[in-house]
């Protein structure tokens, strides 16, 4: 399947885990050359799985390890879900890398560089893997490289916000462990396709148990309501690229991994209906938090919370229209939340405060980031012609085509939620150009910080305009994503 | 007395999980509530180690002829052990380093005192 | 091509004018104001081609089409030649204010997404326009800071609100009828049960009532319109407010079919009983709140809900002459309602207030402005040979023909309101005494003379050669199966005499002959100073006594006490709630990490239960 060594998918998780333990080496050699290693590893990752994604639409890759065929040895999945994952993190992670380059001085910045590569790595290790230890393994090298992250700046509030996410996310960590441990002592086997095989031969309670415990472990990370009280802590106290990160990428990752966990493994449908009512009102809660927060990161967070919310109702409505929904509410999410973020950042770095007032008339002090930070605002709400609009179109007609009662009352809701959102989204907009400035003067971005910024924004726009773009792809991921037969067909080969 | 004989692994490995649990719930000093995170997944590892478990069984290595394949301990469960035991290091590692951290900014590990983030 | 050509000249046009503005400023007027020319005449161009243009690019699954038929075409050149008059008074007006390229940029965006509204053969485009529409409006409106920050919060709120009850209707519309182009629906209306379409209006009647400011969904509108800047002023009240006319029209004749839309509703709450008392209900209590206003941009602004009641109650008729009314006031409102904004506009730039207690005496400083807003005034109670008594006169008409005659009575007491605050804001503004301070006033810039000239122009000629347009909104009717009216140049002929021009015209010649010959034939009068009289003669105080404060101060101590704007104080009552709750319910974020541990152990433990119980 695989022709040459240079399209092998596990190159996607070797080569930024190998560069991420030579990055302290070649610190130790010249530290400047230190900040170019992860924009290295991504446009390699990039490259890679924009040249995978057009072969795995077709037939997805199955890569075993050490030569054995699974279940016995552990297998990489590669389908279009995983590609457009590795995508947008490559993709999202380059684009931080890039601003991270004059936006990272202080601190050890060797250490942020090695943990930053090792955060992607283990978030592309996820999408990537067939196996259910495996994953776990590479959910814990994301947790344990997001903790130490948002600590970077050492601050009073990121050591505080780190710890307690450590204690909340290790705890999920734990509770996916035993999930494992049930799973094992009941299958006798880890990986995820032999267990979603012989799924219907065991009834038992502890499958239940596991799934519960795999829902809640995933969802610490995923910012399921009410697991979620670590999310805005860490997304305000971190440094912004590490917010964009966490909040672009990671806390998707959380999410991929329960629907993997609950779309492969178990065929529970009455748990989505529970999940659909615990999306909004995760969607709910995080959008009524946001409103009236005065610390610009901090509603940012709380949009990302409100935000996974609508992802879980998209994803649990359990329609192929759903889950393509889903899925483009998740691109949506990553490019403006990340664009939102890397805006701030800037924002919070020249005013040096993260008081909503601080940032009073900045539209005419640093016009094209803030007139990229309105474009991000207007796709989370859900406005034309921007990239939010489409997403947001395709979960509601996908809600409202099941056409149940109780899908209806949800997307009312979900409505009122885009209002709050709207209001308090559009507060800031007025904030930004309405306000009278303290000072006139401009600030003046480095380049290097524009360049991200811009790229998001221009791809906001262009899929706005032109979903068609990713329609396709959307489309066949969402098919490959909810089929669980033909995963299993496909790992084992016919 | 019989259940309790042939399930007593099982009970001290959930007990360890639940003392744990009480303890990072309930408890407020921060470094009980870390160990109270090591309580908690030393109970895992445990749990994993009982569900591959053969009474007598034996090393799941073929380091004499005649041993029999089927009284073999199961010995992924001890790999899946060993990984997670190297992970929780790193956590109680990260979680003590962040500890003495926090103490430095708050002077107290009473965690009820240490709320600068809410709402 | 032509439409796609169009909306892609209008969009990138506005933004090529915003970078143009920051090469030279002079390039970004030339670009503005050539643009809107350009729109206007490709429009103009554009007349009798109707057709249909399915786009080359789809959207998602779903199919792009833009129409023109005629009434689109109405909507568009009252939509383009407006805005085009409104950017050639800006060129004034905005001199030596802040971000210009961002005025002209956001200026263009409204107009060409206004354009794209009534182009869009789909519901979807409809809503994509409908909702750029919203942001940009939003832009514009907060565009003078202070006040005009929460103004413009109020607007997008409600906005919101109802673009979201919008697409709920869009898409449920979509999953009927597996389509949303308009024609394909309006053929298989049929299929669709009146309950639904009764479901559908509701929500639609959210959406669009709320950007046409019907009386429960108005309350943004006064505070909008009087705080975004004045130009912009003239498109909200000219035309941004009849896109939801629009939205009206199309759904209750295009789409349902009148037919159909005359037994919509719940019980016997038919829906167009409740639509005429709406519009109504707009006309008669706005007005009054109007003669209250001392803002005169306010005042124009509750004028304009007023005169929207009128359009609902013409188009709710359901029969020939109620639309042709309704849809003849489409246009003359848009023209003297712009014509008025546009008047104060130039009022507020030479005076800097608009404070009708503290303005005066400006007839001989401005008389071209003046003109202007006496056409204006004229339009807007509706006086023979203007426009605005055209629709009236039809309005009633077909009010008395329907046999509705409380409603016609309710309507001819809101003109009557309007009679008062037209004549307080002309005899504030322009009458009486001259206040000192305005003494060395300076006439009013020549771009600021050309669109109020031609707006009376077009206010005049179209009162008295109603037929032009006529013709063509009765085509409109035809079009919808409604009776086809004999329309000629001077009126609506019928065998009761429906509306005839021609009569009036000469009449009011003959009338206007008469009292000049009296007039003149009389003893001359002899112009006396001022200061002869005031104060008898004693001695001249420099500051003299506005007697404009209070206008009509006896029926002000009568109705102010029964005119609060009870929706409006309603509405902030609920924000206030809602805003409460959202500050209450992030308190469960206590920052305490053993609560956040009992959650996620509350969490597990719900699951688990959950399975239990089956």
């Amino acid at each position: 399947m695989v022709s040459t060594v240079w399209q092998n998918p596990v190159l996607l998780i070797v080569v930024p885990l190998g560069l991420a333990f030579f990055t302290p080496i070649i610190g130790l050699i010249r530290k400047e050359l230190v900040k170019y290693i992860p924009i290295l590893g991504m446009l390699f990752n990039l490259t890679l799985s924009l040249f995978l994604l057009p072969k795995v639409l077709d037939n997805p890759i199955i890569v075993s390890l050490s030569g054995w065929k699974p279940p016995f040895a552990i297998n990489l999945f590669v389908g279009p879900v995983g590609i457009l994952f590795s995508i947008l993190i490559s993709l999202v992670g380059l684009l931080t890398a890039i601003y991270g380059i004059n936006y990272i001085k202080k601190g050890a910045v060797e250490k942020y560089h090695m943990l930053f590569l090792l955060l992607l790595t283990g978030a592309t290790g996820i999408v990537l893997t067939g196996d259910i230890f495996n994953l776990f393994v590479f959910f814990e090298i994301l947790c344990i490289s997001s903790y130490a992250l948002v600590a970077y700046n050492q601050d009073k509030n990121g050591i505080e916000a780190a710890t307690k996410y450590l204690i909340q996310g290790s705890l999920g960590s734990a509770f996916i462990l035993l999930g494992i441990g049930f799973l094992y002592g009941l299958f006798g086997t880890l990986n995820m396709a032999d267990i979603a095989r012989n799924i219907t031969t065991v009834d038992s309670p502890a499958l239940f148990i596991a799934m519960a415990l795999f829902i809640t472990g995933f969802g610490v990370e995923a910012a399921i309501f009410p697991l979620n009280a670590w999310l805005p802590d860490a997304h305000s106290s971190a440094p912004s690229t590490i917010s964009a990160i966490l909040s672009g990428i990671a806390i998707h990752i959380g999410i991929y991994a329960i629907f993997r966990v609950l779309y492969t493994l178990f065929g529970f449908n009455s748990i989505f209906t529970v999940l659909a009512v615990i999306g909004i009102v995760t969607l709910l809660i995080g959008e009524m938090s946001a409103f009236r927060q005065e610390n610009i990161k901090r509603v940012l967070a709380y949009s990302s919370m409100g935000q996974m919310g609508l992802i879980i109702f998209a994803l649990s409505i359990g329609t192929v229209d759903g889950i393509s929904g889903g899925l483009f509410q998740i691109i949506t999410h990553t490019l403006s939340k990340s664009l939102l973020f890397l805006c701030v950042g800037y924002m919070v770095y020249s005013t040096n405060s993260m008081e909503l007032s601080s940032l009073n008339g900045l539209g005419k002090r640093m016009p094209l980031i803030s007139l990229l930070f309105t474009i991000g605002v207007f796709s989370l709400i859900g406005l034309p012609p921007f990239i939010g609009f489409p997403s947001k179109l395709s979960i509601i007609l996908a809600g409202l085509k099941t056409g149940e009662t109780l899908f209806l009352i949800l997307i009312v809701l979900m409505l009122l939620a885009t209002v709050i959102e709207g209001v308090y989204f559009f507060r800031i907009i007025q904030i930004l150009y309405f306000k009278e400035p303290d000072k006139e003067e401009r600030f003046k971005t480095p380049f290097t910080l524009l360049f991200p910024v811009i790229i998001l924004g221009l791809l906001i726009v262009a899929i706005g305009i032109y979903p068609g773009l990713l329609q396709e792809i959307l489309d066949r991921s969402a098919e490959i994503f909810w089929d669980k037969l033909s995963y299993i067909k496909i790992v084992f080969g016919g | 007395m019989d259940f309790l004989y042939h399930n007593i692994h099982f009970i001290g490995a959930f007990g360890l999980m639940f003392i744990g649990l009480y303890m990072i719930a309930v408890k407020k000093n921060l470094i009980k509530k870390i160990i109270g995170l090591g309580f908690v997944e030393t109970g895992i590892n445990l749990f994993l180690i009982i569900i591959g478990y053969i009474k007598n069984g034996t090393a799941p290595i073929f380091s004499k002829a005649g041993l029999d394949p089927a009284r073999m301990v199961d010995p992924v469960p001890q790999a899946l052990v060993l990984t997670a035991i190297v992970i929780n290091v790193a956590i109680l590692a990260l979680a003590l380093g962040l500890a003495i951290r926090l103490y430095g900014h708050y002077k107290t590990l009473n965690v009820e005192k240490i709320r600068g983030l809410k709402w | 091509m032509t439409l796609q050509l169009i909306l892609l000249i209008g969009f990138c046009g506005a933004i090529i004018t915003y970078f143009a503005g920051k090469i030279l400023p002079v390039l970004r007027e030339i670009f503005a104001v050539a643009i809107s020319l350009l729109l206007v005449g490709m429009i103009v161009y554009a007349y009798g081609r109707y057709s249909q243009e399915i786009a080359q690019f789809g959207f998602l699954n779903f199919k792009i089409v833009f129409t023109l038929n005629r009434l689109s075409w109405l909507f568009a050149i009252i939509i383009s030649s407006l805005s085009a008059l409104s950017i050639i008074f800006s060129l004034s007006y905005m001199k030596g204010k802040e971000r210009q390229d961002f005025f002209y940029m956001m200026m263009l965006f409204v107009s060409t997404s206004m354009l794209g509204i009534v182009f869009s053969g789909t519901f979807l485009q409809l809503f994509i326009f409908w909702e750029i529409m919203s942001w940009s409006t939003f832009l514009l409106i907060s565009y003078s800071k202070g006040k005009a920050v929460k103004a413009g919060l109020k607007y997008i709120t409600m906005s919101i609100i109802g673009s979201m009850a919008m697409l709920v209707a869009v898409i449920s519309l979509y999953l009927k009828f597996g389509t949303l182009e308009i024609s394909v629906i309006s053929q298989n209306i049929d299929i669709a049960s009146l309950r639904y379409l009764s479901c559908i209006f509701g929500l639609l009647f959210l959406g669009f009532g709320v950007k046409a400011a019907v009386v429960p969904l108005h309350t943004w509108l006064p505070d909008a319109h009087s705080e975004a800047p004045s130009p912009f002023s003239a498109i909200l009240s000219g035309i941004l407010i009849k896109m939801g006319i629009y939205g009206f029209i199309l759904m209750m004749y295009m789409v349902v079919g009148i037919k159909i839309f005359m037994t919509l509703g719940v019980g016997w709450m038919k829906f167009h009983y409740v639509f005429a008392w709406l519009g109504v209900i707009s006309i008669l209590i706005p007005s009054f709140i109007a003669i209250l206003q001392n803002d005169a941009k306010r005042l124009l602004a509750w004028s304009s809900v007023g005169q929207i009641g009128y359009i609902i109650v013409g188009i709710s008729m359901g029969t020939g002459l109620g639309f042709l009314g309704g849809t003849f006031h489409i246009f003359s409102h848009a023209v003297f309602k712009g014509l008025l904004f546009l008047t104060i506009a130039s009022v507020e730039y030479r005076t800097r207030t608009r404070d009708l207690d503290q303005l005066g005496g400006l007839i001989k400083k401005m008389p071209i402005t003046f003109l202007g807003g006496l056409i204006g005034v004229m339009g807007l109670i509706g006086i023979p040979l203007t426009n605005g008594f055209i629709s009236k006169w039809l309005i009633y008409k077909s009010l008395f023909e329907s046999n509705r005659m409380f409603l016609l009575l309710f309507s001819l007491i809101g003109t009557w309101a309007a009679i008062l605050y037209g004549y307080k804001i002309l005899h504030n503004v322009f009458l009486g005494q001259l206040p000192e301070k305005y003494r060395n006033m300076k006439r009013e810039p020549v771009f600021m003379q050309i669109p109020i000239i031609i707006l009376s122009l077009t206010v005049i000629l179209s009162g008295i050669f109603p037929g032009i347009i006529l013709k063509l909104i009765n085509n409109i009717a035809f079009s919808f199966g409604l009776e086809s009216l004999n329309v000629n140049m001077w009126g609506v002929v019928s065998e009761t005499g429906t509306l005839n021009i021609r009569n009036i015209f000469f009449g009011i010649l003959a009338a206007i002959a008469l009292v000049s010959i009296i007039f003149y034939s009389a003893k001359r009068s002899w112009k006396v100073s001022q200061d002869d009289n005031y104060a008898a003669g004693a001695f001249v105080p420099v500051e003299k006594y506005n007697y404009t404060v209070e206008f009509y101060a006896p029926l002000y101590k009568m109705i102010r006490k029964y005119l609060k704007d009870v929706i409006d104080i309603f509405y902030c009552w609920i924000a206030g709630l809602v805003d409460a709750l959202c500050n209450g319910i992030r308190k469960i974020y206590t920052g305490d990490i053993g609560t956040y541990v009992g959650y996620i152990l509350f969490f597990l433990a719900f699951l688990i239960i959950i399975y239990l119980r089956g």
